[in-house]
Order: structure tokens, then C-alpha cells, then sequence
């Protein structure tokens, strides 16, 4: 059973690579397709047509486009993924810090939205059409609802202009981290908390929680030790999914905050028409996806027997 | 949760802030001498040489042989690194006297030969900025790579040079005050693997040099206890890379920066807030440069002079001025800026008259709606202001539809000389005509560069050769006939305004003085702090 299990993430990691590299393609055609030259761009309003050309050619970029995609696959596969254009540094040595402080982000937003998310979920759940539960089913709609600039500007407002609790923007310390964690979070507190409360309530119905009951367990022990674990299921997928969609780049809360992270390097370098950097991060995030989906199966797998089995 | 976990829990948030604040005094005391601003986007290097937009590292950590800046409100070339310099008759020949003592942040001193590798180095590394390094004899061979050395640059000694050109250019000194002449230090950055991008390999000898860089976050700039000019009250300067404007306002409204440039922020919040609260903080610049609209003559209405100056007729720049620009903008009615050196204020704009512009299309031939083209908004671009152009046309028949590009298919756009028409502005990178009508109208190649596409091959000669007359009233004659030439005969060139940049300052700033030619970088050492945020 367990060479079956080993078998199918083989499978999985296969599949993942196909999609790393269909996506690196995908990216390379596209991105010489759209209109805009890069070195233009670059350059900006000064240079004229021949210094243009001239960097261009120094940048390999009057190369025929197979080179060019052969070139960037070699390079890729030593681990360099050219110079970023507009900000003149390694891609590799860009996107590693700005992976780091995504990670943190997402880490931090993630722990918000499964402490809060959970919590409310449960006592939604527990308190089930009362104003409690009306309250807490608020609060989480409100965490889905509100665009992410809106909540991040009013977190500034409130904890930043006016109570001088926290700085506005940048993440120098670990405080920095505590206004867009909360920003970030709060959605993903919003979605996880109706889906535990939905989760919650339907396995309280099921007979094995009376059977628990009948068994003398506490109604925490009851909650807690039959109805969460096995309510849980479904939620995690979701955490896994909203997981490997932070570590993607949280572009708006990245720009708000300053955080020179990997969604704000890719908007950067959209704008910038900044082909490396943009290759590189978005070979990255493909990769943190499709890893992602495969640390939620793998999850279903440790918490469900019954998929084991079926595996 | 109990009652009394809840009131510990009640009580602690609070006191968490207070510990934050707490910490506030130690960073008050850190803080002494620093000076905090922010920016909207990090540069890609230092180098001048692959750099020519962002100027920031270049004004602060190298000097020129010239600076511009700004004496009795006007902006002059004063000497820098030139201690005296005397040009021949024929305006071939410069000789320059360097200034004795000068020390790079290293310690090693500067010489002639840094100053030769700095031109040099322009024209062998692939560089953007090449124009005025190509003007030196044997300029364009070095850049050929027909040739190793330069052949006018003639040095006599370590303090002693002469610049020998192709041609006489009568704007030259005023072009090596540029932030791309900046001299580096020869020996350093020729052993240098990374100039321009590691801190320890880019050496200057300004008045700051680079502590730390981390890309898309701050540049860190301390003081050079080496520099040969007076000591500023700025020892160190840290520029974050802010992108979000509401941020930066956030932050300069909590003093966590210490500058805040205004241009970026929402003109509603500039208006209602800075302009009431901080009315005696802010700090207004002439941005030496003009908004313009850009029509291209390759169109089949826009070809027609009288089509052009009926578009001339019916936008109303004042209106525009005090509408859009809440006042804070100069009308312009030629092509050399208000406060550059051969500005004409004399020059008369047509009137905003929409009957007359009626009565040119008219005349003309084209009936109410006839005339139709495209106006073309780069994704960044002044929508208000496209809007309101476009409205203004309107009323007078003529049909100027906004189509939004992404920035760089706009630029791509413009550059093949395709684009119909737009509005962009124009800022000066020295203080001479030719930084701008040359670049518009230098040649066929460079009007078709700036989708200008203006015919009149003869004008454009004229403005080429213009660079090379020695006597300085002579050429400024010759460029204000050429401005009136393309602006009021032939409406090739439609002037809008020039807008002001203002800035706001903190309270721990003194006074700051503004780069001449109103951009968002500045010289550091500008900047006084008041006494109690010095060092």
C-alpha cells in the first residue's frame, strides 16, 4: 500500500514538472508576443532608436526566439535565470529574499486565518442561530467582502496614523508584519470559518457523535476530538489551496506594505516588460502551486483513513 | 474565555502599543542626522552608463566637472570638479583646470585620467549615454572599437586637460553638468566586477557614498568625511522604495519619511490637506520641461496646417491650468521651456478662440466631425487631462479619441512613429535648447523617434547645425527663430503647460532646495535639518 502511495505522488511529481516547464514555454511565447520592446521600456524616454537596438543586441534579445528559449532553458536548469532588466541584479538573487519575506507574509497571514477562521467557525457552529453565530458569520462575510486595499488602508489608518502602534509600511521588524498578516488573513479567516461551521454542523448530526456522547465523553472532548478532526477535512484542503495562493505573491498587500515580495516583483516586472524577472517568478509561483496541491493530497491522505485505504 | 482572561486580554493590547511607543525615543535619538524619503520605484544601477532616468545615486555620490543649480532663482552652470577652464575662438578646444585636493571616498585622489576614463567608458560599455562623450574627436572610432583611446582628450598633467571636439557645440559645458558626465574613479572601477550595483565597487567622490543597497527596498547613503565642499547637516540618507502613493502620504503624515514628493499623491488630497495643514511646508519647483501635445504630421488630417492650429485654437490652456493644475503651472507657448536658457517670453501662442478653430476647418474643408484621430494614453498617463483635451476638441468638430495603451506597447508605439497623437511631458537634462529642440527635431529620424514625423527637412538642419554656433546670443537668435518657425507658422508643436513639483517637509527639516530641473531626485546635501535632528 504504502509503494502505491509512493507511486502516485512519482505520478504527481511527474505531472508537476510537465506543468513547470509547459508554463516556463507558455511564458516565454507570450510575453514575446505582447507588444512593447523591453529595452524601450528600459531605456525610457531618452534613448533613440540605435541605443535601443544596441542594448538589445548586448542583451542577446536579436537572437532567433528557439535560441533565446534554449538559451533561458540551460540557464534555468544551472539555476540562472538571466538579469533582471530593471532592477540589474540576478533573478535568483532577487527572488530568493523576496520569496522569504512572501513566505513570512503568507506564514503570518495563514496563522491569522486559521486561528480566527477555525474559531469562529467552531462557535458559530456551537451557537448555531444565535446572535453569536450571526455575529461571528458577520464578521467572516466582512472578511471576504472587503477588498484587501480597503482593509489594509484602514488597518494603517487606525493602528499606524492614529494610535502610532505599528509603522505604516515595511517590514524592518516583525511588528511590520502584524498589519498586513491581518490584512491578508482576514479573507482567508472569512472563507475557512463558514466552511468549518458548515463542516461542523453537519458531522454533529452524525450518529457517531452520539455514540460519543453516550460514551460519556465532555461535549468539548465531543467537539473537539470527534467532531473538528473529522470536520476538518474539507478545511484543510482549502488552508493547503489558500497556503500555496499566499506564497504565490499577495501583489495589492505587497504594494500597500512595502513588502518587496514575490507578487509585487512580478507586477514590477509585467510593467517593466522585465522578461527574466518575470520568468523567474512565475516559474516559481507555478512550482509553489503545483506543490501545494500536492502537500493537500498528501494532508487528505494523513487525516483521512478511508483515502489511505483507497489509495 | 473567563472574566478574567478577558481582562488580561483587554489589557494587553493596549499595553503592547504602549511598549511600541516605547521604543519611540531610542529611534528618535537614531534618527539624528538621517534623513528619511521615499520613491516609487527602485533604480536598476548606479551606473550612468546604463542608467539615464533615475539620478538619485548619480547627484549624490559622484560630482561632475559642472554642476546646474539654482542662483538667484535661475538655473546656472557653476564649476564642480573644474576649478577653470578657457574655450579657443573657434570653440574646438577646451582646456580645463581641475580642482587641486580632491579625494574619492576611498581616499585615492582625483586626476585628469579619471576624468578621460569616465568619457571613455561612456562609449565602450554598450552605454545610453553616449551623445556628448560622441561629440569628443575621435569619439564615434572608440565606440566603433576602431580605436582604444580618445583621441581629443588630451591630457597635460593631473590636474590639467583639454577636450578637442568634432564639431564646436556652444551648450557643452552646460551638457557636462549632466548627472551622466559624473566621473568615477578609474582605477576602482576598472577593477570593478559590479560597478554600479555593489556598493563597494562604486566610488565618487560626492558628498555621500553608498552604505547599503537592497533592490526594491532602500538605499542607504552616509556621508564622505572626505569631500571637498562644505559638510552638510545630512549624514546619512535612506530612500525606501514605497510604490504605493497613499503609503507614502501615510508615512509622511506619521514622520516616518522626511521629504514627501507630491506629484504621485491624489491632487484632491495635495489640495484639501497638504495645501491647509502644511501651507508653510510646502516647497515649490519649476519642473524645467513642458507638457505637450504631439501630433504626427503622417496622419491625413493631422498633416494639415490648418487642421494643427485649429487644434491650437481650441484648447484652453488656462482653463486647463486652473482646473487641472489648481493653478500650479506656468502656460508655455514655445518650445524651449519657461526658465531654460534661451526661453523666448516673448513668443505669442495662438488665443484659445473655438470660432476661429471652427472657421480654419472650415476653411479647410472639413465639415463638423470630419476631422478624426487617435489620442494615445499610456496606462500611467493623465486621463483628466487627455479627457479634457479631448473634450475641448469636441467642441469645435473635432473627434481626438482616447485609446489607453499599456506603457511599454506605447512607447514601442510612439517610437516606430506610428502613434497619432499624445500628450507626455519633456523635463531637461541640461540646461541648453538643443536637450530639447534637438531631440524633437534634430533630424528625420529623431521626429519619427518622438512620432512628430515633422516634414520640413530644412528647419530640421537648421536645428542640428544651431549646437555648433560658438557665440552664445547668436545661437540662442537662431533657436528662438526655429521655436517660432515650428510653433507659430507651422503648429508641428503644441505647447501645454509646465507644471510645478512640490514637496512637502517634515518637521525635522530646515529648508530644502529642489533639483534645478524639477525632478523627484535631488542633491542630499540640499537638504538642511533643523538643530535638533542633526547629528
Amino acid at each position: 500500500m504504502r509503494g502505491s502511495v509512493a507511486q502516485g505522488v512519482l505520478r504527481r511529481l511527474l505531472y508537476a514538472l510537465i506543468a513547470i516547464v509547459g508554463v516556463a514555454a507558455l511564458v516565454f511565447v507570450l510575453l514575446r508576443m505582447v507588444p512593447g520592446n523591453p529595452v524601450a521600456t528600459l531605456l525610457g524616454e531618452h534613448a533613440d532608436n540605435e541605443t535601443v537596438e544596441r542594448i538589445s543586441s548586448s542583451l542577446g534579445l536579436d537572437q532567433p526566439l528557439p535560441v533565446q528559449f534554449a538559451n533561458y532553458l540551460l540557464g534555468a536548469l544551472r539555476g540562472d535565470f538571466g538579469e533582471s532588466y530593471t532592477l540589474g541584479k540576478p533573478v535568483s538573487e532577487l527572488i530568493g529574499p523576496a520569496f522569504v519575506n512572501t513566505l513570512w507574509l503568507a506564514l503570518a497571514a495563514a496563522l491569522v486565518a486559521w486561528v480566527v477562521g477555525i474559531a469562529c467557525g467552531l462557535f458559530a457552529a456551537i451557537r448555531k442561530g444565535t446572535i453569536v453565530d450571526r455575529l461571528f458569520m458577520g464578521f467572516s462575510l466582512l472578511g471576504v467582502s472587503l477588498p484587501v486595499f480597503m482593509v489594509s488602508m484602514l488597518l494603517q489608518y487606525v493602528f499606524a496614523r492614529y494610535l502610532h502602534w505599528l509603522p505604516v509600511a515595511g517590514i524592518s521588524d516583525w511588528t511590520g508584519y502584524i498589519l498586513p498578516a491581518i490584512a491578508l488573513g482576514w479573507g482567508s479567516a472569512g472563507s475557512i470559518a463558514r466552511l468549518v461551521r458548515s463542516s461542523i454542523i453537519e458531522v454533529l448530526q452524525q450518529d457517531y457523535i452520539d455514540t460519543a456522547r453516550a460514551k460519556g465523553r465532555t461535549n468539548s472532548q465531543v467537539l473537539v476530538l470527534h467532531a473538528l478532526r473529522n470536520a476538518m477535512l474539507p478545511v484543510i484542503t482549502l488552508m493547503a489551496m489558500q497556503f500555496s495562493g499566499l506564497l504565490s505573491g499577495a501583489v495589492i498587500t505587497e504594494t500597500v506594505f512595502s513588502i518587496n515580495g514575490i507578487g509585487r516583483l512580478s507586477v514590477q516586472a509585467i510593467a517593466g516588460r522585465d522578461i527574466p524577472l518575470l520568468q523567474g517568478t512565475t516559474l516559481l509561483c507555478t512550482f509553489v502551486i503545483v506543490m501545494g496541491n500536492l502537500a493537500a493530497d498528501l494532508l487528505y491522505n494523513v487525516c483521512d483513513p478511508r483515502v489511505r485505504k483507497g489509495a | 474565555m473567563d472574566r478574567r482572561t478577558f481582562i488580561k486580554s483587554a489589557f494587553a493590547a493596549p499595553l503592547c502599543g504602549l511598549l511600541l511607543q516605547g521604543c519611540s525615543s531610542q529611534t528618535d535619538r537614531a534618527k539624528r542626522g538621517r534623513l528619511t524619503t521615499a520613491t516609487g520605484s527602485d533604480m536598476s544601477t548606479m551606473d550612468m552608463a546604463h542608467n539615464d532616468s533615475v539620478y538619485w545615486a548619480q547627484l549624490n555620490i559622484f560630482d561632475r566637472l559642472f554642476e546646474t543649480r539654482m542662483v538667484n532663482g535661475k538655473a546656472t552652470v557653476v564649476n564642480s570638479l573644474c576649478a577653470d577652464y578657457d574655450v579657443s575662438d573657434d570653440g574646438l578646444t577646451y582646456d580645463f583646470t581641475l580642482r587641486e585636493g580632491v579625494l574619492f571616498s576611498n581616499g585615492d585622489p582625483l586626476t585628469s585620467s579619471d576624468v578621460r576614463y569616465s568619457f571613455c567608458r561612456l562609449l565602450t560599455e554598450a552605454a545610453v549615454n553616449t551623445d556628448i562623450p560622441l561629440q569628443v574627436l575621435g569619439g564615434q572610432a572608440l565606440m566603433d572599437k576602431k580605436t582604444d583611446k580618445l583621441e581629443g582628450f588630451i591630457i597635460k598633467d593631473d590636474t590639467h586637460f583639454s577636450i578637442v571636439l568634432e564639431t564646436p557645440n556652444g551648450g557643452f559645458i552646460a551638457q557636462l553638468s549632466s548627472a551622466a558626465m559624473s566621473i568615477v574613479n578609474e582605477c576602482v572601477t576598472r577593477a570593478a566586477k559590479n560597478f554600479g550595483k555593489d556598493p563597494s565597487e562604486t566610488i565618487g567622490s560626492g558628498p555621500y557614498y553608498v552604505a547599503e543597497w537592497v533592490p526594491n527596498d532602500h538605499f542607504t547613503l552616509r556621508y564622505n568625511e572626505r569631500y571637498w565642499g562644505e559638510e552638510p547637516t545630512v549624514k546619512e540618507s535612506i530612500q525606501r522604495v514605497i510604490p504605493d502613493a497613499s503609503t507614502r502620504d501615510l508615512m509622511f503624515q506619521n514622520g516616518e519619511i522626511d521629504i514627501i514628493d507630491l506629484s504621485g499623491i491624489d491632487s484632491l488630497i495635495v489640495q484639501r490637506s497638504y495645501k491647509v495643514e502644511h501651507a508653510d511646508q510646502i516647497v515649490y519647483n519649476q519642473q524645467i520641461g513642458m507638457n505637450y501635445l504631439a501630433l504626427n504630421e503622417t496622419n491625413e488630417f493631422l498633416k494639415d496646417v490648418h487642421v494643427r492650429k485649429a487644434i491650437c485654437m481650441a484648447i484652453d490652456v488656462d482653463d486647463i491650468i486652473h482646473n487641472l493644475m489648481s493653478d500650479d503651472a506656468i502656460r508655455q507657448n514655445g518650445i524651449i521651456p519657461t526658465g531654460a536658457w534661451g526661453h523666448n517670453e516673448n513668443l505669442e501662442a495662438p488665443p484659445f478662440d473655438p470660432d476661429g478653430a471652427r472657421a480654419l476647418l472650415a476653411e479647410a474643408g472639413y465639415d463638423n466631425g470630419d476631422v478624426s484621430f487617435e489620442m494615445a494614453l499610456p496606462s500611467d498617463g493623465p486621463r483628466l487631462l487627455y479627457e479634457t483635451v479631448s473634450n475641448q476638441l469636441s467642441k469645435v468638430g473635432i473627434n481626438a479619441n482616447i485609446r489607453v495603451y499599456d506603457k511599454a506597447a506605447w512607447m514601442e508605439k510612439r517610437r516606430a512613429g506610428e502613434m497619432e497623437s499624445f500628450i507626455t511631458v519633456w523635463m531637461l537634462d541640461y540646461n541648453d535648447p538643443a536637450n530639447i529642440m534637438a531631440v524633437f527635431f534634430g533630424s528625420p529620424e529623431r521626429a519619427k523617434n518622438r512620432s512628430i514625423c515633422y516634414p520640413n527637412t530644412d528647419v530640421m538642419a537648421r536645428v542640428s547645425a544651431a549646437q555648433s554656433i560658438v557665440d552664445d546670443e547668436a545661437r540662442k537668435r537662431e533657436y528662438q527663430e526655429l521655436e517660432r518657425k515650428i510653433v507659430v507658422e507651422d503648429h508641428a508643436w503644441i505647447p501645454l503647460y509646465q507644471g510645478m513639483r512640490l514637496f512637502c517637509i517634515g518637521d525635522r527639516v530646515e529648508s530644502f532646495t529642489p533639483f534645478w530641473a524639477g525632478y523627484g531626485d535631488f542633491y542630499v546635501k540640499d537638504v538642511v535639518l533643523r538643530k535638533e535632528a542633526r547629528a
